[in-house]
């Protein structure tokens, strides 16, 4: 009978224990916090003594980088005698982000994907910036496709949206020559992907003519922006329900026929980011959908030769449609003060937007950044004017080593840009599946997957409308 | 008469007995009871933060709508509501449902055979012990990964090419909704069986060596003394294992997380990783918690439902 009390104490025990790690491990502990925001006209001293935090201090792997960063810190701190910068080398990781975020161990200022901030602003997580961008005399700097990005359907704006990029096709020219296919000329529509995929698949062994991302999101957020390319939308206006049609029954169709039909899409249909920038660069992908800021990542981490990478515009479909737009915003911390908010602003003005205006520090940077993961004068959407940009590029081009001839598809294409839907990360997960068992399963019924997918996307857009 | 006498004898005995129980201050304090509090409160008070706090917290949060910026609204039962109605959960339960009875009919026995094999042995017994347990040493997302490079579908992938000498293959392996989840099952009995087996061989060398060579002067062979020695005397440590693992089968999280992100098409999709989609993809921490909560009561359920169901043969 003891025995028998033993273990029922024992198994109850274990069950208790292993219940409170459940759910101590979701870290989903406390509640509440203020907002630091302020709706109307800013509350912020511009002369007050303030300290803030600052992400994205680049690391020891890349010492240029790190002392031009420390000198733009100096060089602030001294335009601002009344702000104290401490650097933080916290970037964004979809993996941490919304943990962190959670967690309030965020820095006050940092940059995060475009892709979360239309998320973070319906779940009421940013601060609205609106009046300190004002007091800055930001507002009007902005480049607008930007600002629509960071901004509620208010007009207020949250982030500051900057290294904005438009997704493209980024492709090997050396397996493009293998293959027999002029690199200079790569494809410009769908048909053209899947006729070259096929060629590279028959003629270079071991090759992959396309991939495809398909985890951690990027397989809805690859399957948006071919639905736009094919003219469609993945929700409507409201960002409340989707809007599946045509384009992208279409584009699953596509990547059906490719993986099905053609075999021209390699063997492996579990590719997140990092794992298909490295296996792209490793030279085993022909063409994958990507935005340019591929190329830093490529061929300073993963040593793929300049010459052998190319760039160009978004294939189109059904016509000349668009493409969808990303990029990096700064995002504020809600929990900050006012005075802590405005200085943060200003940093951020500083660090992103002030090399457009001073030729010294664009020239600094460049030079700190000539041999790094970002390198000067990589093709992007700028966020300022195009003149201011010009302007700007002219400064650093001794220091701009990036082949751009080898994006020459990629900067002379004049594409619509359509900015990310709604809750773009919730969505992106929801459709990673559909990719997944298209890429996987050879009888997959489009329509019913779509429909699948549509039903749980829809309840939980409600969910967060709740 | 000598009834009576001892009758008398156990109600002196009982009387002692019962004032020796009676609660007294004084005594309580000359006995070193205030010292005992005094080590016993901190301890007591860090259990119930850190074990029992989340728990509380938790369902707390379970009746809430909070992105934790602003203050949290009290949503009642929306959130449970929300996830019982959801249609992935479905597929998530079954899926962990296939991996725990996967689990238990492949990777439950290995352990237990490793044990026996090695507890066999007469020479370099040691030897096959740090063989057993090397994988257990492996920290867990460099196994994953370096299994993931295993697993490579292509031709040239490692497992395709032994296959292939045999005329098999080349195989999807994770890339196919078929082959994904017990894919990871023959990962987590690589990872696991070795620090199973080692509690096993704890286990085993309690066992008297009489009875094994009581059997073997009665002419039973080894697999006679498996049967009839070994697997009886491991009876308890066998079912205190099988609720482990049922338990640790239910929580998956780290193999599908990081092999598959939960793919192809949600075949590996599991309770842990739509809890932690909920909290920290969808930033809905109401969700996620409700899911917890449902979890840790179905184990809670399991659990007693177990101790019921194997209650007579681990008494037996």
């Amino acid at each position: 009978m003891k025995k028998q009390v033993f273990k029922a104490a024992f198994a109850a025990g274990v069950v208790g224990v292993l219940s409170a790690s459940l759910v101590a491990c979701s870290g989903l502990t406390g509640s509440s916090g203020s907002s630091g925001g302020s709706d109307s006209g800013s509350k912020a001293d511009p002369n007050a003594k303030v300290t803030i935090t600052v992400g994205d201090e680049p690391t020891a792997d890349e010492p240029a980088a790190v002392a031009q960063f420390k000198k733009s810190v100096a060089a602030f701190e001294k335009l601002y005698p009344n702000i104290t910068v401490k650097p933080s080398t916290e970037t964004w990781e979809a993996q941490t982000f919304n943990a962190k975020l959670a967690a309030g161990t965020l820095p006050d200022t940092m940059g995060v994907s475009l892709t979360y901030s239309q998320q973070l602003i319906q779940n009421h997580q940013l601060p609205n910036m609106t009046p300190y961008l004002k007091q800055l005399g930001m507002l009007s700097e902005l480049n607008p496709l930007a600002a629509k990005q960071a901004e509620d359907r208010a007009g207020n704006i949250y982030t500051l949206p900057y290294g904005l990029f438009q997704v493209g096709l980024s492709y090997n020219r050396k397996i493009f020559s293998e293959a027999g296919l002029d690199p200079n000329k790569p494809p410009s529509t769908w048909a053209e992907v899947q006729r070259d995929a096929k060629i590279i698949h028959q003629k270079v062994p071991k090759v992959a003519g396309y991939a495809q991302l398909t985890t951690n999101n990027t397989g809805g957020w690859m399957l948006t922006a071919m639905t736009y390319s094919m003219g469609g939308r993945v929700l409507n206006d409201q960002g409340t329900k989707t809007t599946f049609g045509p384009a992208t029954t279409q584009a699953l169709q596509l990547l059906h026929d490719m993986r099905w039909n053609d075999d021209s899409m390699g063997s492996q249909f579990l590719y997140n980011q990092d794992q298909i920038r490295q296996t792209f660069s490793a030279g085993k992908i022909g063409m994958v959908l990507q935005a340019p800021d591929i190329y830093g990542q490529a061929t300073f981490t993963y040593g793929m030769k300049a010459a052998d990478f190319g760039q160009t515009a978004m294939p189109q479909a059904n016509g000349t449609n668009g493409t969808l737009t990303g990029g990096t915003i700064a995002m504020f911390n809600a929990k900050a003060t006012p005075n802590q908010l405005l200085a943060a602003a200003r940093w951020v003005k500083y660090e992103q937007f002030q090399q457009y205006f001073d030729k010294n520090l664009a020239i600094a940077n460049a030079k700190a950044n000539e041999h790094s993961v970002n390198p000067p004068g990589e093709p992007g959407l700028p966020p300022v004017s195009d003149a201011v940009n010009e302007r700007y590029l002219g400064w650093i081009k001794p220091y701009i080593s990036i082949p751009l001839q080898n994006f020459s598809g990629y900067t002379s294409a004049n594409l619509k840009l359509v900015p990310e839907p709604f809750d773009a990360q919730q969505v992106y997960a929801d459709l990673d599946p559909v990719v997944q068992k298209i890429l996987t399963d050879k009888n997959a019924n489009i329509a019913e997957t779509l429909a699948s997918a549509s039903k749980t996307i829809n309840g939980q857009l409600g969910q967060m409308s709740h | 008469m000598s009834k009576t006498i001892e009758m008398a004898a156990a109600s002196r005995f009982t009387d002692r007995h019962r004032r020796r129980r009676r609660f007294s201050v004084v005594r309580w304090y000359r006995s070193g009871g205030l010292a005992a509090l005094f080590f016993a409160v901190p301890l007591v008070l860090i259990f119930l933060y850190f074990n029992w706090g989340p728990i509380v917290r938790g369902v707390v949060l379970s009746l809430q709508h909070t992105n934790y910026v602003g203050p949290a609204q009290w949503v009642g039962l929306h959130n449970f509501e929300f996830v019982l109605t959801d249609p992935g959960l479905g597929k998530a339960a079954l899926n962990t449902l296939y991996y725990a009875v996967l689990a238990l009919i492949f990777g439950f026995p290995i352990p237990i055979l490793l044990a026996v094999l090695i507890n066999e042995l007469r020479r370099w017994d040691w030897l096959y012990n740090v063989l057993a347990y090397l994988p257990a040493v492996v920290p867990p997302v460099a196994g994953i990964l370096l299994w993931k490079f295993f697993y490579d579908p292509s031709a040239n992938g490692i497992f395709n090419t032994i296959l292939s000498w045999v005329g098999l293959g080349p195989y999807p392996w994770l890339n196919s909704g078929a082959m994904a989840m017990p894919s990871i099952v023959v990962y987590t009995t690589w990872a696991g069986a070795g620090s199973t087996a080692i509690i096993y061989i704890a286990a085993l060398a309690g066992v008297r060596s009489e009875l094994y060579e009581a059997a073997e002067i009665d002419g039973a062979g080894i697999w006679s003394r498996i049967w009839h020695i070994t697997l009886p005397q491991l009876r308890n440590i066998i079912l205190i294992m099988m609720l482990l693992q049922l338990i640790g089968t239910f929580q998956l999280f780290n193999e599908p997380f990081i092999f598959t992100g939960g793919g192809p098409n949600n075949a590996t999709q599991t309770v842990m990783l739509r809890i932690y989609n909920y909290a920290f993809v969808n930033s809905d921490y109401g969700a996620a918690t409700a899911l917890s909560v449902l979890l840790a009561f179905a184990l809670c359920l399991l659990s007693v439902a177990y101790y019921f169901a194997t209650k007579k043969w681990g008494s037996s």
